[in-house]
């Protein structure tokens, strides 16, 4: 009533700027997947311009269904997505749980741990492919070479020479082909955000009940029990947590698609809806409408667990 | 399993040596990039300058003959500045609001705002460059800062809301009663006890505005374009340039791993939306 | 001048009525508590007079002016909080300062204001300290100081001595006893402690689940209280109060005996019970006796010392003149 009015109107300007911000173009995004609009067109010059006479229904939702490029994108999207769910998870937990006692150097390791995530993305995808993962110039490149020099040395070696003669040249991989791409951006936002899953798994063991676990080296539990019975159903929420953030992050990864795999056909959802958008924008907003569902899904899940935990 | 092979012994030696060997290897690809930028283009290709080489700082000297680096970075900086102290001035009011004088609707509200976080970017890419586009604003200052802006508000209000509300009621209350008006509850009460929280906060706005790839990317070409769009658009570089390329990315991320280093606790409330203590 | 009269204020929140319909003066210069159960809404009709709470409805007038719609800081009110809330990042000096810098009083009279109240309240070395620096009772002192310089029309006390040590509290309870008599400003105090309620108001107020129950002097309470639950409350050790066939003969549905009205005796009484705890104060002596067939237990209260053990039988006569009897509706009995 009266003397709170003028406070809780506060909070009016920034949702009103958010509800533009996602009613605006997410409407236009709604009303071009129902109509034909391209960019280009010279036999049928209507369609470069958006209008409710163009009206497609659910035509652009079935050409995007029916190209063998949406099926594509999906597959590779939960495929990049999962692995790095896994890997960031996995190597969050262990690391976390590694450094998470006193040892000497601890906030110089915590440190250089983080550092990843700071790293933009553009930088970050230029550095892994070309700096590292190059096959010849590359650090890969570089030591494989390396090591294939070695091997042939050592097959005009006396005694042991036949011995390294047997050896194959090895092959250095190209990370710039399709499937290998997909693998090339896995390891490099695998390397951005495990340090975010250990610093989360970090402030979570921090408030882990110490007396709890005293009680359990009472009770005789050894070191891997008091981890499978205590620690790791203590990282339960985090852990989700974690993947539910991340899924929505990657869902919408860009920068390290168009960089490391630009027309090699290693595709996920947002750089097929880029690739549509220099032309069909029909399809691109109806690939959009399945990228909100998609993201949707994990949303609501991750919105609840939040939700629970606000306002305690 | 190293933990099913805990023992005294491994904790005391084992677990830190293991533990900087994992820190040294993740560094690594960073040191790798600025070791990298002291070298020649011609040397950075090369195995026996591998770790040994004369080291140069021409890379840097000519960041902005190779890649005229100042004018992107002054864009990053005015982009991410500018968006940073708008999204404090509208958050601030707003999770102040919220935190204090929260209605029933409150919650509801928070969380919609997350989910507006959570729409992928890319659903929405034609009809931003759209509207963009006929509302002449391409390529400028305004449409990134508005953008980097509003993309970040929620988690602003969110980071924000979770250090106001550990601010007690009580002391709110006191100041009403002893008769400050709602601008005095925020600038005399509210700012200076929150000062630490609303520090961090704008640090990891400023390093989310500074590394956002997407719409730097597609609604920029060179007047309001930021370094994301400069590395993204000399991404392959075929091993002629690694030097200078190293030199360039290197001063793009530098300030930030820095300003990173301060603001790792405060990450963990921002980005978990205060789900994890 | 402090005068501060409830018409028909009610508070509910959401579908929950919290305040029904309730009607209150508190007369310039009084001492009033707010006493009750915790849950009874004592703290909500407090924030209700500051004005940190709207009324649902009715009427809060304050010197005469409708006040109902006045936002907190244009009523005039100050406030010690429970918690002290204090500014943490404010000097003391600053945080006594501050009603006075929001009214726009000039710095030298600020100073002159905050000193006079820093030597009131024994604060004056620490005024260049932080909150956090203080103890407890330097604290409270603090948001009192806080408080008199504004010169409000009335001071308002949410449960200030809750948060101290028992033996600090009987200390700040004397100095805010005399801060009323020195200031004569009224006060109005909320606290579930019926001790600091006997000890320090002209008027008390009960209240339970937002009605009141009863008003009046401290001792009108204790020698005439209105119902069973005042009789229960005001007192230590509570009221005995039994009901029954020995209630009937005595006249009523319901008969109330303080510890302290009851003539004990190891051979002859009204009552013969057995003595289970005995608390010996020296002063006094508790005694709990169980199996008198009026109630699990009766507590007496003896002057001096009585050699009496566990276990030990005992007889129990009330002094008949001083009985509180009830009705059936536990309203008291002429």
């Amino acid at each position: 009533m009266s003397n709170r009015t003028l406070p809780r109107l506060l909070q009016t300007p920034a949702v009103i700027l958010l509800l533009i911000w996602m009613l605006v173009p997410l409407s236009l995004t709604l009303y071009f997947s129902f109509i034909r609009y391209v960019l280009n067109n010279l036999r049928r010059p209507e369609w470069t311009t958006p209008s409710f006479s163009n009206w497609r229904g659910f035509g652009n939702y079935e050409f995007v269904l029916n190209s063998k490029d949406f099926l594509l994108a999906i597959q590779n999207s939960l495929f990049i997505v999962g692995s790095i769910l896994f890997l960031t998870v996995a190597l969050g937990v262990l690391i976390a749980v590694m450094i998470n006692k006193a040892f000497p150097g601890q906030g110089i390791v915590r440190v250089l741990l983080i550092s990843p995530f700071f790293v933009m993305p553009a930088v970050n995808a230029v550095l892994w492919i070309n700096m590292i993962l190059d096959p010849v110039l590359g650090l890969q490149g570089l030591a494989v070479a390396g090591i294939n020099d070695l091997i042939a040395s050592l097959q005009g070696a006396p005694v042991v020479g036949w011995f390294f003669s047997l050896w194959p040249e090895i092959e250095p991989i190209s990370f710039r082909a399709t499937q290998t791409s997909a693998i090339a951006v896995i390891i490099m936002v695998t390397w951005q955000w495990t340090p975010f899953a250990v610093l989360i798994f970090m402030t979570s063991l921090q408030s882990e009940d110490q007396q709890q676990k005293e009680a359990a080296v009472l009770d005789g539990a050894g070191t891997w029990s008091q981890f499978r019975f205590l620690t790791l159903p203590h990282l339960g929420r985090p852990i989700a947590i974690v993947v539910m953030i991340q899924a929505i992050f990657h869902l919408s990864l860009y920068a390290e698609i168009e960089i490391v795999s630009r027309g090699n056909g290693n595709k996920n959802l947002p750089y097929l809806i880029g690739e549509f958008a220099n032309n069909n924008i029909g399809a691109a907003s109806a690939t959009g409408i399945f990228a909100v569902i998609l993201a949707n899904i994990v949303a609501i899940f991750l919105l609840r667990m939040i939700g629970k935990t606000l306002m305690e | 399993m190293a933990i099913v092979a805990t023992t005294t012994k491994f904790s005391v030696y084992g677990r830190p040596v293991l533990a900087w060997i994992v820190g040294l290897l993740f560094f690594f690809p960073i040191f790798w990039l600025v070791l990298t930028s002291f070298k020649t283009d011609a040397d950075a290709v090369k195995p026996e300058f591998l770790f040994f080489f004369t080291p140069t700082l021409d890379n840097y000297l000519n960041m902005t003959e190779n890649y005229d680096y100042w004018r992107f970075a002054t864009n990053s900086v005015i982009t991410s500045v500018f968006a940073t102290i708008f999204a404090l001035a509208v958050g601030i009011p707003s999770a102040y609001a919220m935190a204090f004088n929260p209605s029933r609707a409150t919650k509801d509200v928070l969380m919609w705002m997350l989910s507006t976080k959570m729409l992928p970017a890319a659903a929405v890419l034609y009809p931003m460059t759209f509207l963009t586009k006929s509302l002449g604003l391409f390529d400028t200052h305004f449409m990134v800062i508005v953008v980097l802006m509003l993309i970040n508000l929620p988690i602003v209000i969110w980071m924000l809301f979770t250090y106001f509300k550990e601010i007690p009621k009580d002391i709110i209350e006191a100041g009403q009663m002893d008769g400050v008006n709602t601008w005095g509850e925020v600038k005399e009460i509210l700012i200076p006890l929150a000062w630490g929280g609303i520090a961090s906060t704008a640090l990891l706005c400023f390093i989310f505005c500074w590394n956002e790839a997407y719409w730097t990317v597609r609604l920029t070409t060179t007047e309001a374009a930021t370094l994301s769009k400069l590395i993204e658009g000399n991404r392959a570089p075929e091993g002629l340039f690694f030097g200078r390329l190293s030199a360039v990315s290197a001063a793009a991320v530098g300030p930030i791993v820095v300003l990173g280093w301060f603001c790792q606790k405060q990450l963990v409330q921002g980005l978990t939306f205060g789900a994890v203590k | 001048m402090g005068r501060i009269v409830l018409e028909d204020v009610t508070k509910s929140f959401g579908e929950s009525q919290v305040i029904p319909p309730l009607n209150l003066t508190i007369e310039d210069g009084e001492f009033a508590v707010f006493v009750g159960p915790s849950g009874c809404g004592k703290s909500t009709l407090l924030r209700l007079i500051a004005g940190l709470e709207d009324t649902t409805s009715g009427k809060i007038v304050i010197d005469n002016e409708d006040a109902t719609q006045v936002p907190p800081s244009k009523r005039g009110l100050a406030m010690v909080f429970q918690s002290y809330a204090l500014y943490p990042h404010m000097s003391v000096r600053k945080n006594i300062a501050f009603p006075l810098r929001m009214a726009k009083m000039s710095q030298s009279e600020i100073d002159k204001k905050v000193e006079g109240a820093a030597k009131i309240l024994n604060l004056a070395d620490y005024l260049e300290q932080k909150p956090g620096q203080l103890s407890g009772g330097q604290r409270q002192r603090v948001a009192i100081g806080r408080a008199i310089v504004r010169e409000p029309a009335a001071f308002l006390f949410d449960e200030p001595l809750s948060n101290l040590d028992a033996a600090l509290r009987v200390g700040m309870r004397l100095e805010i006893s005399e801060l009323h008599n020195r200031l004569s400003t009224t006060m109005i105090y909320v606290t579930h402690d019926q001790v600091e309620a006997m000890t320090m108001a002209d008027k008390i107020v009960v209240l339970r689940a937002g009605n009141i129950e009863q008003v009046g002097s401290p001792l009108d309470l204790y020698h005439t209280p209105r119902n069973i639950f005042v009789a229960g409350f005001i007192g230590s050790p509570k009221m005995n109060i039994i009901s029954g066939p020995e209630a009937d003969k005595l006249g009523a549905t319901s008969v109330g005996f303080r510890p302290e009205h009851t003539d004990v005796s190891k051979t002859e009484g009204m009552w013969k019970g057995r003595v289970g705890v005995a608390e010996h104060l020296g002063s006094d002596t508790f005694i709990h006796v169980h199996d008198t067939g009026l109630a699990d237990m009766i507590t007496v209260r003896i002057t001096g010392d009585i050699a009496v053990t566990h276990g030990d039988d005992i007889y129990l006569t009330p002094q008949l003149d001083k009985l509180h009897k009830f009705d059936a509706d536990g309203l008291r009995m002429a």
